[in-house]
């Protein structure tokens, strides 16, 4: 369900699990926007020579997942703040799933709070943070 | 402080010193202006569906929440800022929005440090500097960028 006003939340509701998409072809697509061109983000075997697994997915892409997965829980949702922290990599071309909590609703002035993490297949979370978000307090 | 221009490994009166010195002093302005395009594809590869983020005829359109993390200062750090030894990384970001940003516009990025404290755990200490790009569209303070370098301390020698 689409949120729309702050009354639709409810405390230590699950936002709806988003999985990105991290191929080669679309992190370039985002590095070109952000002018962020370098090889260890857009090359696999250029981020190995590094002593990198593989490419890097941009932490900046990674911010951008958290929220796009809000606004997909919340379209018309006003993001104010998004605090994030870069645990391990996140690697080109592999599967990730970009999870939120709501862990705090303050009635009067419209915000929300949510816990963000990015986490593998295999459960591992690779970036987690925080978001204030404000919401329409009635429609 | 010690030498400068030699990594050494900080103690608690390196921290107060470099407080004291480069604590929210702009050391850095630069300049940017974005396409709508630039803004959209920032947003469509990132996953966005809201349209005012990724459509540009939208009568809302705008840059998306992270976008301000992307910029990057002319210079990282201020001159004479100690480099401690250890390595380094980027450990975090942080944005706060205050308006929307539009393309087009001339925006303007003024950069200090804003903070510098040590965290210790059972791997031994860090030293964290958060970088801070408020963005301006002349006057107005759009959004505040934040990086967080982290230095984790090699054992002295």
């Amino acid at each position: 369900m689409n949120i729309q006003v702050l009354s639709d939340v409810n405390f230590g509701e699950e936002l709806p699990v988003f999985d990105p998409d991290t191929g080669i072809e679309n992190v370039r697509r985002f590095c070109k926007a952000a002018n962020w061109m370098g090889p260890r983000f857009t090359d696999h075997e250029a981020a190995k020579k590094e002593g990198l697994p593989g490419a890097l997915v941009p932490g900046i892409m990674s911010q951008g997942f958290l929220a796009a997965m809000i606004h997909r829980w919340a379209p018309t949702g006003n993001i104010k703040h998004i605090d994030t922290v870069f645990r391990a990599p996140v690697i080109v071309d592999e599967h990730y799933h970009i999870k939120g909590v709501v862990t705090d609703i303050d009635e009067d002035s419209g915000q929300v709070e949510i816990d963000l993490t990015v986490v593998n297949d295999a459960g591992e979370t690779r970036v987690f943070g925080t978001a204030t978000v404000v919401l329409l307090q009635s429609a | 402080m010690r030498k400068q221009d030699n990594e050494h490994n900080i103690d608690e009166a390196d921290i107060r010193e470099a407080r004291a010195k480069f604590l929210n002093h702009v050391f850095d302005e630069k300049t940017f202006t974005f396409t709508a395009e630039q803004f959209a594809d920032y947003a469509i590869a990132c996953g966005e569906t809201a349209s005012c983020y990724t459509d540009p005829k939208h009568p809302d359109f705008q840059a998306s929440p992270g976008f301000p993390c992307s910029l990057h200062p002319s210079q990282r750090m201020p001159d004479g800022y100690p480099r401690f030894n250890g390595l380094g990384m980027d450990a975090g970001k942080a944005i706060t929005v205050y308006q929307p940003i539009r393309p087009g516009v001339t925006l303007t990025g003024r950069t200090h440090i804003h903070d510098i404290y040590t965290k210790s755990g059972r791997s031994g200490r860090m030293v964290f500097s958060l970088i801070r790009m408020d963005i301006y569209d002349g006057e107005n303070l759009l959004s505040s960028a934040d990086t967080s370098i982290v230095i984790r301390e090699r054992p002295a020698a």
